[in-house]
């Protein structure tokens, strides 16, 4: 099937996005579980969700401090901002009108369902009375989109370059979940030792990821554990190296792809050879960041090979 | 009680589709308004409501261009549909395909031999000074002659319930994708209505229209490359482009996705160039090459008419077909027919005054208070001046405007457009309505089953035009010869 290298890149966006609107909820729900989880006086603060989707400067920009209500009127209902649910499920319906010939008929219809959804109840879930139900029911209707997504598009390059998005951005929002264990531990003030467990094991919720934790590892929540969980692990969805793979076989059906696996190929090896046991947090802060700077130069070489043809 | 409505409803001094004089159904829509009837109000608001929710879900819009930005509105529906005889409609439809042959058979000529300007049945000057005549057009012949592949035409209907050819729109004629959807809308919320009836399916179209623009491919191979070529998101019809694209399996492209290179047009994709054969588009002549026409045009793609001179590559509608698109040359489509066909009329026209010929233009000017006065060459109801309801100023207006370019107007009587009983706040009302069938021609022709109609929402008004708050209904053409209700299990 042919496919236009506009409506590949359109589809590439279309699904980093809708990755994006899904990962943040399910952060910023996990990290509310966490944070009701833990005893008053001992919350960890909001801004590190801020920092770790490195959009510090864009919210002092808009808002004087960091607090709750801002925190989730810029995560959930800014219209305007990158890696906010409302402008993400935005640019998913602005890529998928104009891709939408590609796709089952059905993408527009819980598309739009979903962008007015969370167009319409964006202002009103930032409190905590909406927050969840809000931050669920976006969950939901991304996981609609890729259910059907699965299970009707044939396996050509539409459903190629949506695969790529959604890995690169998923692979992303995992190591950005380390980093606000990472983050939390490193800027730690709580002292309370029955802090960490339910820290990580929030975490490990919002990838889904807590049973499959436990029958591949254990009961134990343990950081370097999860950690290296969460990089590694084969069978996991959600798992950096999962992504990977996910990335790697389907460049390889691409032509000219060699220099984009050549780059996949060495993240592969860094994950590969991660261990978070020879780490402390700051390092593993550090290799986060490196390692997100090589998943955008993943995204450049994709979308200047395959889309922007002259 | 809701048939209340139904017995205060009386169309009065115009032909309605459905109700006859006496205030009873007309035979053909006898037993949808009986059962139209049987809803209470609440069960009347829960399936607009229905429509409603269906078409925000469907997405199905078309984009307004406002002051403040483009809007995207939703599709105003009316559920009650709009219902024909087979028989009717097939008197119709053999008069528009005839039409759309004399009309094609008119622009080879015009750009070709030009017969019909020696013979004196057109005259010259008023096809060749025309904006919409393109001299880069002339002394090429498409494949069958087909110059205007997708033609919709604007159906009324008088006080007598008789069928008139208000206008061909021969350029990128729009609205098909709303009839497909308008047909499903009912389906979803008005599922009994289809019990009784044999209802003549309309979701063929993309089906046609694939195999007319495959017809007229350069290249003959099993499955030609075809495109539908958008200006983008912003225009009004996108929608409609993208729904024909995904219809056809078509690749939607901006121009921006094609390019020339020796004398054939690609299209830029991941795995490199594909050759086109048959490009759809959906873009004004004036925009589709800015070597050939306006240089400052993002949307076209330069080369492209060399390409189609050269017979690489098909384009539909043919540039320069909008050379028909004119309102004076509509008043000699009669003759047009009877000139190159040799058959009689089986369509009516609207009686046209053109103001170009004094004795005509005397008549309009005379009679300004009884006519509608149209720009020749505009559409979407923009610029028109219906002489009963304008005032004074408005028609000295518009005199000083006919004395000036005589040859940019005509003038029509006006005519008691038809209506159909139509929700209006829970009550049913008349109101006016038009109808836009699609006639396709390549190496056959086909006409689709019914069209689009239109409807003006507010009261009396015959302004149909979606852009100026026009709705639009589901039309159905019903086969006869089927009268008994198919029997239900109990």
């Amino acid at each position: 099937m042919t496919m236009l290298s506009r409506v590949a890149e359109r589809l590439f966006w279309c699904a980093r996005y809708l990755e994006r609107a899904e990962g943040v909820a399910r952060l910023c729900a996990a990290y509310n579980h966490l944070v009701l989880d833990i005893p008053k006086g001992h919350e960890p603060g909001w801004q590190i969700l801020i920092h770790t989707l490195d959009v510090g400067d864009d919210y002092l920009n808009l808002h004087r401090s960091y607090n709750e209500r801002g925190i989730f009127r810029f995560l959930i209902a800014n219209p305007k901002q990158g890696s906010s649910i409302h402008f993400a499920i935005s640019a998913v319906r602005e890529n998928i009108r104009t891709t939408r010939d590609v796709l089952p008929e059905e993408a527009w219809e819980y598309i739009n369902e979903l962008y007015l959804y969370s167009q319409e109840m964006a202002e009103r879930s930032i409190g905590r009375r909406n927050r969840f139900e809000y931050l669920e029911r976006v969950i939901t209707g991304c996981q609609m989109f890729n259910g059907l997504v699965l299970s009707t598009l044939p396996r050509d390059h539409a459903y190629r370059f949506i695969k790529l998005g959604s890995l690169l951005e998923r692979a992303d929002m995992a190591t950005r979940v380390i980093d606000v264990g990472a983050a939390q531990i490193v800027n730690r003030e709580m002292d309370d030792p029955t802090v960490e467990p339910l820290l990580w094991s929030n975490l490990l919720k919002s990838l889904s990821a807590i049973g499959a934790y436990r029958q591949a590892v254990g009961p134990l929540v343990n950081a370097n554990e999860v950690i290296d969980f969460v990089f590694r692990e084969l069978t996991l969805p959600r798992s950096v190296r999962f992504c990977l793979n996910g990335i790697h076989e389907e460049l390889l059906a691409l032509p000219d792809h060699h220099p984009t696996t050549h780059l996949i190929n060495r993240l592969i090896v860094q994950v590969q050879e991660f261990n978070a046991e020879q780490m402390n947090f700051e390092q593993v802060h550090e290799f986060i960041d490196e390692f997100q700077l090589q998943l955008t130069e993943v995204s450049h070489r994709i979308l200047h090979t395959w889309c922007r043809i002259t | 009680m809701n048939s209340a409505h139904w017995d205060a409803y009386r169309p009065t001094g115009y032909y309605d589709e459905l109700m006859g004089d006496s205030g009873h159904p007309r035979t053909v829509a006898r037993r949808a308004v009986n059962l139209l009837r049987q809803l209470d109000d609440g069960e009347v608001e829960a399936r607009r409501a229905a429509a409603e929710l269906v078409i925000r879900e469907m997405g199905i819009s078309f984009t307004v261009y406002s002051e403040g930005g483009n809007i995207d509105r939703a599709w105003p529906f009316d559920t009650i549909p709009r219902i024909i005889s087979s028989k009717q409609w097939n008197l119709v439809s053999a008069g528009l395909v005839q039409r759309s042959r004399a009309l094609n058979r008119f622009i080879d000529d015009v750009y070709n031999r030009q017969r019909i300007f020696a013979e004196g049945v057109v005259p010259a000057e008023i096809v060749l000074e025309s904006s919409n005549y393109k001299p880069q057009c002339a002394g090429f012949s498409p494949r069958f002659g087909v110059w205007a592949h997708i033609c919709g035409s604007d159906l009324v209907r008088d006080g007598n319930g008789h069928f008139y050819v208000l206008e061909d729109n021969l350029r990128v004629p729009s609205g098909v994708a709303y009839m497909l959807e308008n047909r499903e809308i009912t389906k979803r919320v008005l599922p009994e209505l289809f019990e009784n009836y044999s209802i003549l399916p309309v979701d063929d179209y993309p089906n046609r229209l694939y195999s007319t623009l495959a017809s007229i491919s350069p290249r003959q191979v099993k499955r030609p490359t075809v495109v539908v070529l958008t200006p983008g998101i912003y225009n009004s019809a996108y929608f409609e482009h993208a729904f024909l694209a995904q219809g056809m399996g078509a690749q939607l492209v901006e121009g921006s996705d094609l390019f020339v290179k020796d004398e054939l047009v690609y299209m830029r994709t991941v795995e490199g160039p594909v050759r086109v054969d048959v490009i759809y588009r959906r873009i004004d002549d004036e925009f589709i090459d800015p070597d050939a026409f306006r240089a400052d045009s993002q949307l076209g793609v330069p080369g492209l008419m060399a390409v189609w001179r050269a017979g690489n590559v098909a384009i539909a509608n043919a540039p320069g077909s909008g050379v028909a698109d004119d309102k004076v040359i509509y008043s000699y489509v009669p003759d047009m027919i009877r000139y190159y066909l040799k058959e009689e009329p089986l369509s009516r026209n609207v009686p046209t005054y053109r103001c170009m010929i004094e004795r005509e233009r005397e008549y309009v000017l005379n009679n300004l208070d009884k006519l509608v006065v149209k720009p020749a060459n505009e559409s979407g109801g923009y610029g028109l001046m219906i002489g009963p309801h304008a005032s004074a100023a408005t028609r000295a207006q518009f005199a000083r405007l006919i004395e000036k370019h005589p040859r940019n107007y005509i003038a029509q009587p006006t005519l008691t457009l038809s209506t159909a009983p139509t929700y209006i706040d829970n009550r049913v009302e008349p109101r006016h309505l038009d109808l836009r069938p699609f006639i396709l021609q390549g190496r056959d022709s086909w006409v689709t089953p019914g069209g689009l109609t239109r409807v003006a929402m507010k009261k009396g008004s015959l302004v149909v035009n979606s852009s100026q708050g026009g709705g639009s209904k589901d039309t159905w053409i019903v086969a006869q010869g089927n009268p008994k209700p198919r029997r239900t299990r109990s």
